[in-house]
């Protein structure tokens, strides 16, 4: 077993290499910090959020919204629960029934309490906020130190559309959570398969390493292809 | 294709992109071994697992199906490219599809699928900005890794200017932000996304896609229906057995650890979200269909010969090692697949007619299999593609004169060359040189100044066996080749002379012939055969310890492709065998045979060293030149690209002189950079092309062999 330090420099070196700002946070505190006064200084007003612990943990969406900026959850469950006025993180206990009032109100539609007509509701809502964001925040399953990589595991894949449609992605990951190799992912992936997923593969597995690219237009590799300007990871302990 | 190759050569666009760019440095290779990159031990996992996967593949892809099905995917199996498209075609008429956005493959080139779709009134945007500039100059990909790479930043901007109705300027970042903007529209508009595949996991139904753009990951995810069209050969058995190969894929395209996105997709968007209803369809597509397509596929994984085309994980790293896609880029081959790779793929995907033309382009320089991360044998597998047209169509009427009715014959060989020493004189400058001939070799001496024939070629010079020493020195058989016997015998004698003073018995078997490559390579196994057997016979004569030659591509022959050709001969075989274990370069066998002396104080004389092809990458021999010239007290200047081609190639240099000379001007650029007044390599057919070539620049570098060098210090 690696050093957590060691993990945690290999994975800074490789994340700047490739293109991202990796911050390390003291704390809850600075962390908050550092996402508000980022989203201040970029002049940014919406943010779409996927689920993340880290960000849930030291209430990233409260303290930006209290900052004034809007914040909308994208996954569907933490998005019903903000729409019901409760806490990040928490698992909401509405009723269908409940929810179809909650999106209706929302989005300014009588909707009925079925299944496929409150997800294509939320499905048509929520691309527009993706569209419109200046900022996604994203979670980070774990990371890699390698390659300087974060990996997402997921079955909606509205974390891969709040990590490369706005102009910034913010990665909240903790400290602890990073592998030495490509070869460890995989193995941390087929745990977490096994124990979250009772063995069902999710439908999306994302690596992402550092700034999109493209070598296609002749002159040079340039940064930033069809993704985001701006590629922010920060990096919290576990105190 | 001689045509398309002059084309190529004298477009002034084209050229300023590709050739222009001159050698680099050092090669891909050892790139990533200077930079830690255990690319040794990564290629043989890749080979490993790409063996393994395709000798169990019917497996494989029950398995695949199994566990696609499970996820919630729709996996096609399709024959061929019809059969692919017409099943997204009636995917996307049935889902009332209007506008398909699609990320970057090239099955999907290779079938025309886009074309299909549009002929039938669907819209089709490539996100690839490169794919879509190719799309807009209504091209092929030029390149399997850059399909737009050949384009100029001037062509960029009026193909975007045209597609955006804006004025744009021919400046990088305006084009980007061009591309940026327009193709955001797109993914959210889409219908339907389409994208290949890199890799597919056996074990969970997985789809797995690399990509820079993020283009990948919003094909893949934004619109409503999601198709993946995949060749069988993509499919791995586990997770585990995709890492070596995301590892050199993403070094071999891109010179990253790992690409910015690795996407594995396993099934359409589902979610939990809303209380009490689990598995509802996510914000991703709904849909997720995989479209597995054999087109010749199956045929080449039969053929066995050809099996290992099967194995190319599509990098291009190959492509760029090539000095001859390097300088007529991937359309001239006429085909989707370029290179050497594309010359096979083609031969299953087309027909081997098709094949012949991208095949006959091959230098056999090895360059791409020195890079290739699946240790594929490009080179091996061109010349079975040549062996099979031949077996097909016989011989063109001029290679049968020359390989059957002369070559073949070491009497008329000599004959033929010998009227050639006379005939020549006209055209024999002062310092024996020849540079103009007519038709049909006037082409030839444009491009390089050829040597004459010399009316005392190397077996007249020296001669006799030696009888058996009490002093068991060892006795050395000189093997001349042709080049060395006709064109250079002084080149013979030198090797006879530093190998005397090291205390061997050098002596010249009769009765040699040529080694049989210019057959074995045009694909006349029979004729290479027959040569083999008579050079084996030759070299027995006098029992010597050691077989040294001048002419690496000689030496090849004698010590690999001998064993090959004498596989089924019995008797014949065992004597290939020990007659290979006695071949040496002449550099290898001086320090074989002089250890331990000291260096000599440092000369004057600064020179850089060019690796013949055959020595470097067929027999794996530069280290020893280089110690070898530097214990003599020279200092050795590298070149950039010292183990590039010179553009010789046997028969390269006949059918398409001009591609030899536009490899070898980069080359004849190197070693003019590299500030020297001597090239010394180790090959006569190397000297004669690098001599020629220089004579015509009238530079005044001298070219030499080793031995040349060496028996004129002492």
């Amino acid at each position: 077993m690696a050093d957590i330090e060691e993990l945690v420099e290999q994975f800074k070196a490789d994340a700047t290499r490739t293109g991202a700002v990796v911050y390390e946070a003291e704390g809850a505190g600075d962390a908050r910090d550092y996402v508000l006064k980022l989203a201040q200084e970029r002049g940014v007003r919406h943010i779409v959020k996927s689920k993340s612990a880290v960000a849930e943990g030291i209430g990233l969406r409260e303290h930006l919204e209290k900052a004034g900026i809007e914040v909308r959850e994208t996954d569907i469950g933490q998005w019903i629960a903000q729409l019901a006025g409760e806490e990040a993180g928490s698992e909401t206990d509405k009723t269908v029934e409940q929810v179809a009032e909650l999106i209706s109100r929302e989005t300014g539609q009588k909707l009925e309490p079925e299944g496929d007509v409150l997800m294509a509701a939320a499905r048509r809502f929520l691309r527009q906020s993706y569209i419109n964001a200046g900022m996604g925040i994203s979670g980070a399953d774990f990371g890699i130190a390698e390659t300087g990589t974060m990996v997402n595991l997921s079955n909606d894949g509205n974390d891969r559309l709040a990590t490369v449609l706005p102009l910034i992605h913010v990665t909240m990951m903790k400290r602890e959570d990073i592998v030495a190799t490509l070869s460890d992912a995989i193995s941390r992936i087929k745990t977490l398969v096994e124990e979250s997923g009772g063995g069902q593969i999710p439908s999306y597995i994302t690596y992402h390493t550092g700034r999109n690219t493209t070598g296609d237009i002749r002159g040079a590799l340039m940064a930033r292809a069809q993704g985001p300007e701006e590629e922010h990871i920060v990096l919290l302990g576990n105190a | 294709m001689a045509k398309r190759v002059h084309q190529a050569l004298t477009d002034e666009d084209l050229q300023s992109v590709m050739g222009g760019r001159g050698l680099p440095r050092i090669s891909l290779r050892q790139r990533m071994q200077m930079t830690g990159v255990d690319f040794d031990g990564l290629s043989r996992e890749i080979r490993r697992v790409k063996e393994e996967s395709i000798a169990d593949l019917p497996r494989l892809v029950e398995q695949f199906k199994a566990a696609a099905t499970r996820n919630g995917s729709v996996v096609y199996e399709a024959r061929d490219g019809e059969d692919a498209n017409n099943y997204v075609l009636r995917l996307a008429q049935e889902r009332d599809v209007k506008l398909i956005v699609k990320s970057k493959s090239m099955l999907t080139e290779e079938i025309e699928l886009r074309q299909y779709l549009e002929k039938a009134g669907i819209s089709v945007q490539e996100t690839d900005i490169g794919e879509w500039i190719v799309q807009l100059a209504n091209e092929k990909p030029i390149h399997m890794v850059g399909p737009a790479i050949h384009k100029t930043l001037k062509q960029v901007a009026e193909l975007m200017s045209r597609a955006t109705g804006r004025e744009l300027e021919p400046e990088p970042q305006a084009l980007l932000q061009a591309s940026r903007e327009a193709l955001r529209q797109y993914y959210i508009d889409a219908d339907m996304g389409i994208s290949g595949g890199n890799i597919i996991i056996a074990e969970t139904g997985t789809v797995v896609i690399l990509t820079n753009e993020a283009n990948g990951c919003m094909t893949t995810t934004l619109p409503p229906v999601y198709v993946a069209v995949v060749g069988y050969e993509k499919l791995v058995p586990g997770w585990e057995d995709a890492a070596a190969i995301l590892r050199l894929l993403s070094r071999c395209t891109m010179g990253m650890k790992l690409t910015v996105y690795v996407s594995h997709i396993s099934g359409p968007s589902r979610t939990d979200g809303i209380p009490g209803i689990p598995g509802l369809p996510g914000q991703g597509p709904q849909e997720m269909h995989v479209v597995l397509v054999d087109n010749g596929r199956q045929l080449m994984r039969d053929s066995g010969d050809f099996r290992e085309a099967l194995y190319c994980i599509k990098c291009g790293a190959c492509l760029g090692a090539c000095p001859v896609f390097t300088s007529v880029a991937g359309h001239t081959y006429g085909y989707i697949y370029q290179g050497g790779i594309g010359a096979v793929l083609t031969a299953f995907m087309n027909g081997m007619e098709q094949a012949k033309d991208p095949a006959s382009l091959c230098l056999g320089c090895m360059a791409c299999k020195d890079v290739c991360p699946a240790c594929i044998d490009i080179p091996a597998m061109i010349t079975r593609l040549r062996a099979r047209s031949v077996d097909e169509d016989g011989l063109s009427w001029k290679s049968r004169l020359a390989l059957r009715s002369i070559l073949k014959h070491p009497a008329r060989l000599a004959g033929a060359l010998k009227i050639g020493s006379y005939l020549q004189k006209p055209f024999t400058d002062e310092d024996s040189m020849i540079r103009k001939l007519p038709s049909p070799l006037k082409s030839v001496a444009e491009t390089i100044s050829l040597p004459s024939i010399s009316p005392r070629p190397l077996h007249s010079r020296i001669k006799g066996t030696p009888s058996r020493d009490k002093k068991a020195s060892p006795r050395v058989a000189l093997y001349a080749g042709c080049v060395a016997d006709y064109a250079y015998p002084e080149l013979g004698e030198a090797v006879g002379k530093v190998l005397g003073e090291t205390g061997a018995v050098p002596y010249y078997p009769g009765g040699q012939s040529c080694c049989g490559a210019p057959a074995y390579f045009a694909g006349d196994v029979e004729t290479a055969l027959n040569m083999a057997k008579t050079n084996i016979f030759a070299l027995e004569e006098g029992d010597p310890d050691y077989i040294v030659t001048v002419c690496p591509g000689c030496a090849a022959m004698l010590k690999k492709e001998y064993l090959s050709l004498t596989a089924g001969e019995g008797e014949w075989r065992k004597r290939a065998e020990a007659l290979a274990g006695k071949v040496r370069d002449f550099s290898q066998l001086v320090l074989e045979m002089t250890p331990g002396v000291e260096k000599k104080p440092a000369r004057e004389s600064k020179i850089t060293y060019h690796d013949p092809c055959h020595l470097k990458r067929g027999l794996g021999i530069y280290a020893e030149p280089r110690e070898l010239l530097e214990r003599e007290g020279y200092e050795i200047v590298e070149m950039n690209g010292a183990d590039a081609c010179c553009g010789f190639g046997g028969e390269t240099v006949l059918n398409y002189p001009e591609l030899s000379n536009s490899v070898m001007q980069r080359k004849l650029n190197a070693i003019e950079a590299a500030g020297v007044d001597t090239v010394v390599t180790s090959c006569a057919p190397c000297i004669m092309q690098l001599r020629g070539g220089l004579d015509k620049r009238q530079s005044k570098i001298r070219v030499i062999h080793s031995a040349e060098l060496l028996a004129g210090d002492n």
